[in-house]
């Protein structure tokens, strides 16, 4: 077993150089449940998307596409599309040789004459009008040699099999598998398997998941000879502007990137986009022409960086009580013609070696390249295929031991992080309150009675109630860059400026709520510039649920510098000491004596220079206490064993959430979240033609999202309690509450009929064929605990 | 392939004003809201009416602007989200979402008004006059075609019946 660890370490807000001093009064306006700042423009079709845009003197941009999964290009001749009146640029492999562009910093040739799927770029042209540009594809002549496509990792790890060119060309590989193959061990496994009275083996099977935001990837790019302007649908305009210039060969400070509104991201829009890349190009072949490129629907499915698939193995062994004594993992990833994400595949690690207590932990990740669309971070990226196959396994051991999985999941608890493998320590988490999640989610989804209710329903339609636990790494990441600047100016005006993006999820509503609560101002007095590389400083895009986490403590910081200075310059006039001073409700003033001070307009009017500026700057986490996030779900189903329909009923989420911010913008995280998993979980399905490598449901006709009509109840009932390493306690939130939902559906389906279904989507026609696998069971009377399992797919 | 395409001239009623566009043949309506009328609040997701948000109230019914064509909407009356709130403030439907928190990244919310509009003015009339009323089935029914990935339907319901409760009180009526 894992030693004991201490208490986690004092918790401090996470900057550089002073931390601010304690407010010294309840707080105002954090906590409140106020209005979204964005939403009145959102309601009147006010807001501004880089679609709504129109620059003078654009020209549009198409994409031409390869129609073969694996080919080379013998010949390419672009001279009669050029030569096309309106015509103003193509690029292709025939004029951009060396070039690369950049997502998440990482290398792909820009147009390479391999081609890893069908739907790849082979040419970008601008034109006077969308409909010239098209007609200059039709111009453009390209020879393929096509050759037989891998299309699944079982194809592409046989060893005759083709080699597959990849996006990511930087990354070593051996074949078609991407190097070295992930392990990592604590403890000894097959020890742990020996001492087991019970070893539970399960195999799941989880599909891509395509990101399918509302707005399509669009961009306008603009070059005047000295500096390039982008309009972007982007999550994070620093990331933008740095991946842009080491692609073309700019200084950082020639490229700005501007987002306004955003229509939706999850992970799909967290960097430099083809699209972006290839707009920039085009617009410094045409000085003053800025070039407009939009992606279809069909061409988002086709080729944007999608959620990793993945073919899971799990082993448990157990003791007869339920103790765990090994957990061995083994995932088959399929990445695609490129895995297009900076984080790789740790991140499945904090899910399948921490939830539980084991000493004994085996985890190994072999991610295969194919000939398919390149992958990338999706919400979650990899925890939902960690969560999903640990939580899954967990109810199937606890069928084979003949236990409630609740018991199970609480005889196992890890109060403490237990080391990734031998060579990392056991450390305190900042804080774990997953134990209260459990409970709530128990309470509120009727855990107590969820056998009752499984045998009160009658007739072909059967009840069932499941629930998952989940613990993703997430509360901020390297570099710990970020910085925010606070702005006062004489007349009381107060500004903060932050290099981030709203996505949805709120980002310039929260951050103006903590400068607020720093100066004793309503959230609405502060205003915010954002979404602009022009006069902010960096900061991380609106991914990985670290805005809050990340930027929040920068703010922080810097409204309480401003404070301070006011402080400072009112204790002057006033003849006090800055000390006895606070600041709230709209005025500084003497603690306990309001009428001892001034209006904060007033105790602006007194600054000697234009303005009081203060940087606030995010430290890194410290090294002795672990980040993490945690929570359950708990969800109801009905299903139809008739039809193969499941309708949910309910699904309840208790996240770990230290202290919201914003209560409400968070519950509407948690919906999203919640909606997302109920998709990935029972709908959404993708289907490639295993010929000619075309995705066939490249639309969200066939490609089902769900709709208010399959939508259930969602209720948050979150545990609040401090975490002082964040800031206001308020811990991140984005992606957790779409992880556990896939497995709680699953897990809440396996309870009413006794069957667990081992792939995803959980669509009628698997639940029939393993209903149908049940009864053949039952009639040979093969008692199998965990019930019988659809074939593994392919 | 020729880009020199004849137009032809055609009249509506876009939001209480008439409108005068030259349109082509293919044109739809809403490339005639974004593109020659600046309503840039509709969206395009799909251009194939499978997202909903370029939802518009078309004669009381709303449609999908994707897939009618411009020229089909002469002489007709069209609402989009620009329209919803009058000289008085903001329509109950525009209220409750900003309250009830139900617009996250925002790119589906005009779609998504433009549908309870036309429901609510069917079930309620324009100043909740109409004496009828909805319930969560018919909002989500309203919204069945309307896509929205940042999952906010629960508070799309809670804010639509938030917003009928208003109208049938009279409040936030206009003509």
């Amino acid at each position: 077993m894992t030693p004991p660890v201490g208490p986690p370490p004092k918790g401090r807000l996470l900057v550089h150089g002073e931390v601010p001093p304690p407010l010294g009064r309840e707080l105002a306006v954090i906590g409140r449940s106020l209005d979204r700042r964005d939403a009145l423009e959102k309601v009147t079709g006010a807001a501004i998307y880089s679609s709504d845009m129109t620059r003078p003197g654009m020209l549009h941009a198409k994409i031409l596409r390869s129609p073969h999964p694996h080919a080379r290009i013998r010949r390419m001749d672009t001279s009669r599309a050029a030569a096309l009146p309106g015509v103003h640029a193509v690029l292709s492999c025939e004029n951009t040789e060396g070039w690369h562009t950049y997502w998440y910093m990482i290398a792909q040739p820009g147009f390479p004459r391999d081609i890893a799927y069908s739907g790849q770029e082979v040419a970008v042209v601008a034109a006077e009008t969308i409909d010239i540009a098209t007609q200059a594809l039709g111009l453009i002549e390209v020879e393929y040699d096509v050759l037989p496509a891998a299309l699944t990792p079982r194809e592409a790890m046989k060893p005759d099999a083709p080699r597959v060119p990849v996006l990511d060309v930087e990354r070593p590989r051996e074949g078609n598998v991407q190097q070295p193959v992930y392990v990592r061990q604590r403890g000894d496994v097959d020890r742990g398997l020996a001492e087991a009275d019970l070893v539970s083996e399960s195999h799941f099977s989880l599909p891509t998941q395509y990101h399918v935001d509302i707005q399509t990837r669009c961009c306008i790019a603009e070059w005047d000879g000295q500096r390039l302007t982008v309009h972007e649908a982007s999550q994070g305009v620093w990331n933008v502007k740095r991946e842009l210039a080491k692609s073309l060969g700019l200084q950082e400070d020639q490229v700005r990137v501007v987002v306004q509104s955003m229509g939706g991201g999850f992970g799909s829009k967290a960097g430099a986009q083809r699209v972006v890349h290839y707009a920039a190009r085009l617009a410094m072949m045409r000085a003053g022409r800025p070039v407009r490129l939009e992606l279809t629907r069909p061409e988002e499915f086709m080729s944007h960086p999608r959620r990793y698939a993945g073919e899971v193995t799990m082993r448990l062994g157990a003791k007869r009580d339920g103790t765990l004594t090994a957990l061995d993992a083994e995932i088959v990833l399929d990445i695609g013609s490129g895995s297009l994400y900076a984080g790789r595949y740790t991140m499945t690690l904090h899910q399948i070696s921490e939830l539980y207590r084991c000493a004994n932990v085996r985890v190994r990740i072999v991610a295969v390249y194919t000939n398919t669309g390149p992958t990338g971070p999706q919400r979650g990226v990899l925890d939902p295929i960690a969560t999903f196959s640990t939580e899954a396994a967990i109810d199937d051991l606890a069928a084979r031991l003949g236990m409630d999985p609740l018991a199970l999941r609480l005889k196992n608890y890890a109060p403490d992080f237990q080391g990734l493998d031998d060579t990392t320590p056991p450390l305190p988490y900042t804080s774990k309150h997953l134990d209260v999640c459990l409970a709530t989610v128990a309470e509120e989804i009727g855990w107590e009675s969820r056998d009752r209710k499984r045998t009160a329903s009658k007739g072909p339609v059967r009840r069932g109630v499941g629930m998952a636990a989940y613990c993703i790494e997430r509360g901020g990441y390297a570099p710990f860059s970020a910085k925010a600047d606070v702005v006062a100016q004489p007349d009381g005006t107060v500004e903060v400026q932050a290099g981030v993006v709203e996505i949805g999820a709120g980002q310039i509503t929260v951050l103006p709520m903590i400068a607020a609560e720093e100066l004793g101002l309503p959230a609405e007095r502060i205003n915010i510039r954002h979404g602009d590389t022009d006069g902010t400083h960096y900061a991380p895009s609106s991914h990985a649920s670290r805005i809050t986490s990340e930027v929040g403590p920068a703010v922080l910081q810097a409204a309480a510098q401003v404070r301070q200075r006011l402080c400072e310059l009112v204790a002057e006039r006033m003849e006090v000491s800055p000390h006895d001073l606070v600041a709230q409700g709209g005025r500084i003033h003497v603690r306990g004596a309001a009428e001892r001070g001034m209006t904060f307009e007033a105790a602006c009017a007194l600054m000697p220079g234009p303005e009081i500026r203060a940087t606030g700057s995010r430290a890194p986490n410290p090294d002795d206490v672990i980040f993490r996030l945690f929570g359950a779900h708990g969800v109801e189903v009905e299903v139809d064993t008739e039809t193969g329909e499941v309708r949910v009923l309910r699904i309840v989420c208790s996240h770990d959430i230290g202290r919201p911010i914003n209560p409400k913008l968070v519950e509407s995280q948690q919906h999203g979240g919640a909606v997302m998993g109920l998709g990935y979980g029972l709908y959404e399905e993708a289907e490639m033609d295993r010929k000619s490598g075309v995705l066939l449901t490249p639309d969200v006709h066939q490609y089902r999202v769900p709709t208010s009509l399959e939508t259930p109840l969602i209720e948050a009932r979150n545990v609040e309690r401090e975490d002082a390493f964040y800031p206001y306690s308020a811990k991140p939130v984005g992606e957790a509450p779409l992880v556990g939902v896939m497995p709680a559906v699953r897990n809440a389906i396996m309870h009413a009929l006794g069957v667990g279904i081992d792939a995803l989507p959980i669509t009628p026609a698997r639940i029939l064929e393993a209903l149908a696998a049940q009864r053949a069971a039952a009639r040979t009377a093969v008692a199998k605990p965990g019930g019988a399992r659809p074939a593994a797919e392919q | 392939m020729t880009t020199a395409v004849s137009t032809r001239p055609v009249s509506l009623i876009v939001n209480g004003q008439p409108r005068r566009v030259e349109v082509a043949p293919r044109r739809t309506l809403a490339e005639l809201l974004r593109e020659d009328l600046g309503l840039t609040g509709t969206k395009i997701g799909c251009n194939r009416a499978e997202c909903g948000s370029c939802t518009v109230v078309l004669d009381g019914r709303a449609v999908f602007a994707c897939s009618v064509l411009a020229v089909e909407t002469a002489g007709r009356v069209v609402e989009t989200v620009e329209g919803l709130a009058g000289p008085e403030g903001l329509h109950p439907l525009q209220s409750a979402f900003i309250e009830h928190d139900a617009v996250q990244c925002g790119a589906c919310i005009p779609g998504i008004l433009m549908s309870l509009k036309a429901l609510l003015d069917d079930r309620l009339g324009a100043g909740g006059d109409v004496g009828g009323d909805v319930d969560e089935r018919d909002i989500r029914e309203a919204v069945g075609g309307n896509l929205c990935r940042c999952g906010t339907y629960p508070n799309t319901v809670k804010a639509t019946l938030a917003a009928a409760r208003a109208l049938r009180a009279g409040r936030g009526a206009r003509p």
